[in-house]
């Protein structure tokens, strides 16, 4: 039984964190391929390793045709990208400039789902305060959130520590006192949206000025002023610390760049591993020679090293934990040899062979290890599929902690796939190692000295 | 007696014949410099407008600007074509720098990191266009021959940067005619030795009564296919300038 329990735990365990660490890689690189690079671009094929606006494409239809008819893409995006100093008054910033055409960007990054909508302002804070019928730890949780933004609702009730049989009573009032309006940004019109931690710095907010500062095309001095009409939260605090969205006219006029764009990203049906490398292929005929078309894997460098870092990190952290789960199943079978030592004994004494009992040691070890497995697996399965609907998301100081070291406060899970075999097989083995202790114990047995055990 | 006193008056005018007349012709290397420096600049005050042509291996452009400058301490440029970026200016008085732009209407300070970056996107630095220091005075001097270039005869003059000079080079050669004072060829070089960049001067014109180089190329050593043209395409010298000209204000609003 003892030994049942622990290979339940050491199946259960593996499984989960294994689980947790996949889905957190997975919900990072699509957080970064949806709200930024796509899953392929077309650029220029210098602009990657020298981001410049020299190193640019003139838009061509014609082309774009081409590449849209290819059968996995779904629509192209075109983009602007440069970098620029961002002030308002004494405050100056770096910042991303981001010329979109904001329709486009519907299919990839969906800019306009990640507007802010609600917001903890001072102002909005009294008036929950003030509202006797909002409960007293909504209120000191909202003094906490002090400024804070928020795309959706149901976070915001989250971090108000609202439960979702109270949200009718209370959310409407809240909803009403935090809401947060925006403009919108069209092409041809100036007009920028910026990240809401990037507003913060500069302390600017909607229908404020903001000054961009920049090199443009050829050299030429880019310089120009803009109302801020929205403000977005994007998933990624890196990005949201540093994103201008400007129209990709306006944008393409500041860096006098024509009708040049520095990427083309695209929008795919199916974005398999196999698929997309397939698609690239492809497309890298279609295209003009100075021109290269990366996939996601290349443009998020950084990102997919950090993860492999992780992931080995992560490794070995589970091989501590199969060391000690190991020995723990090794002590269990070890307490159990010894415990036993009399009956096998007795039971060799009257005439059984060694053999024979080896064979049935053998089965019943792997009888309660194959319980363990199975419970374990079963146990773990029944979370995280739970978890997979569900994801962790963090609240409170937790959830601040979290943004502090540039991630998102939620952990997701990975559904059930091959990393669960591998788990098991190992744990399985562990269990076959276990088993040899008794069997060459038996085998080893005096009688006599076992009988008086 | 008397033959020997006068041959030996006669003997050291002979010998010092030769060295007086080098003395009475032969100006100091650093009094070379000024000339060159001054007949460029302007005893007092210059105006002028100059078209930079930034050539590079896959495009070129053209920027004209105006340029007044008065003593070493002020300097005022305003760009005036191409029509993206004209109305921009920029003011040198004394140790500092502004930046007017006027699409944002912000004035800004540049700070002195910035004096070594190229202007406007030229191989010129911003402290090259605003003079912050002196081939006069932050450099000693010393002929080191005399070589012919583009048909003029001229002195070749080292010039080592002073130990406290805040320059930006380390030593320089030029080349300056010997009979009008011109900057023809000019090799700068860093800290280290390394030829930095070369500059030309050519297409000698009178302008406002004087002979100048009205074409000045400039070549990065290890850029390659990389240049800026500096062409002049009127000088006027000494006009009365007032100091208040070179003011925050008049950036904004000089034509």
């Amino acid at each position: 039984m003892i030994t049942s329990a622990s290979v339940l735990f050491a199946v259960f365990f593996a499984l989960l964190f294994r689980s947790l660490q996949l889905g957190s890689y997975d919900h990072m690189f699509r957080n970064a391929i949806e709200s930024y690079t796509g899953y392929i671009q077309v650029q220029h094929k210098d602009f990657w390793d020298e981001k410049t606006v020299d190193n640019t494409f003139p838009y061509d239809s014609q082309k774009e045709q081409q590449i849209l008819s290819d059968e996995n893409v779904v629509a192209a995006i075109p983009r602007f990208e440069s970098f620029a100093l961002a002030s308002n008054g004494p405050q100056t910033k770096g910042v991303l400039v981001m010329g979109v055409d904001p329709e486009k960007e519907v299919h990839l990054s969906k800019v306009t789902d990640k507007m802010v909508k609600y917001r903890l302002t001072e102002e909005s804070i009294k008036k929950i305060q003030q509202d006797p019928y909002i409960p007293e730890k909504a209120k000191e949780l909202a003094a906490l959130f002090e400024n804070a933004a928020y795309t959706t609702a149901s976070r915001l009730q989250l971090d108000l520590g609202i439960n979702d049989k109270d949200a009718s009573q209370y959310m409407p009032s809240i909803e009403r006192y935090t809401e947060f309006e925006n403009g919108t940004i069209q092409m041809g019109e100036p007009g920028v949206w910026v990240g809401d931690k990037l507003s913060q710095y500069l302390q600017l907010g909607i229908g404020d000025t903001i000054v961009l500062i920049s090199q443009g095309y050829h050299a030429t001095t880019a310089a120009g002023k803009y109302e801020i009409k929205g403000i977005v939260k994007l998933p990624l605090p890196d990005l949201d610390n540093k994103i201008v969205y400007l129209p990709l006219d306006i944008c393409q006029e500041l860096y006098n760049a024509g009708n040049n764009l520095t990427s083309l990203a695209l929008a795919v049906k199916d974005n398999d591993d196999k698929v997309i490398a397939e698609t690239v292929v492809r497309l890298s005929t279609v295209v003009s020679e100075d021109q290269k078309v990366m996939e996601w894997r290349e443009m998020n460098e950084v990102m997919v090293s950090q993860m492999d870092a992780d992931n080995k990190s992560g490794m070995i952290m589970i091989g501590i934990l199969y060391l000690v789960i190991a020995f723990g199943v090794f002590g269990t079978v070890l307490m159990l040899t010894a415990e036993r030592k009399r009956e096998f004994g007795v039971l060799v004494a009257i005439g059984m062979q060694k053999k024979k009992l080896a064979s049935i040691m053998t089965l019943e070890m792997l009888l309660i290890g194959m319980l363990g497995i199975l419970a374990g697996a079963a146990l773990a399965t029944l979370l995280i599929l739970y978890g997979v609907e569900h994801p962790l998301i963090f609240k409170g100081e937790m959830a601040k902690m979290f943004e502090e070291y540039g991630m998102e406060p939620k952990m997701v899970f990975w559904s059930i796939d091959t990393y669960y075999i591998w788990q098991i097989v190992i744990v399985a083995l562990m269990v076959f190692l276990a088993i040899g202790y008794p069997i060459r114990k038996i085998f080893g047995m005096k009688v006599v000295n076992a009988l008086r055990a | 007696m008397n033959t020997m006193k006068i041959r030996k008056i006669i003997f050291s005018l002979i010998l010092m014949g030769p060295a007086l007349m080098i003395f009475s012709q032969d100006l100091s290397p650093k009094e070379i410099i000024r000339l060159a420096d001054e007949k460029f600049n302007g005893e007092k005050t210059s105006t002028s407008i100059m078209a930079m042509t930034i050539v590079r291996p896959t495009w070129e452009r053209t920027i004209e600007f105006k340029n007044w400058t008065s003593g070493r301490n002020y300097a005022l440029t305003l760009i005036t074509a191409p029509a993206k970026e004209k109305g921009q200016s920029f003011l040198k008085r004394e140790n500092e720098m502004w930046s007017w732009n006027p699409t944002i209407s912000r004035l800004i300070k540049l700070p002195p990191s910035m004096m070594s970056q190229g202007w406007m996107g030229s191989d010129y630095t911003n402290d090259d266009i605003l003079k912050e220091s002196s081939v006069v005075n932050d450099y000693d001097h010393q002929i080191v021959g005399e070589e012919e270039y583009d048909g003029r005869l001229c002195y070749k003059i080292k010039l080592v940067a002073k130990e406290d000079a805040a320059v930006i080079w380390g030593h320089q050669v030029r080349w300056i005619d010997k009979k009008d004072f011109l900057f023809l060829k000019s090799e700068l070089y860093d800290e280290d030795g390394y030829l930095v960049r070369t500059e030309l001067g050519s297409e000698i014109k009178t302008m406002d009564g004087r002979l100048i180089p009205s074409r000045i190329e400039l070549i990065p050593a290890e850029e390659e296919g990389q240049k800026t043209i500096i062409e002049m395409k009127e000088m006027k010298f000494n006009e009365p300038i007032q100091d208040s000209f070179f003011s925050q204000q008049n950036m904004k609003r000089v034509r």
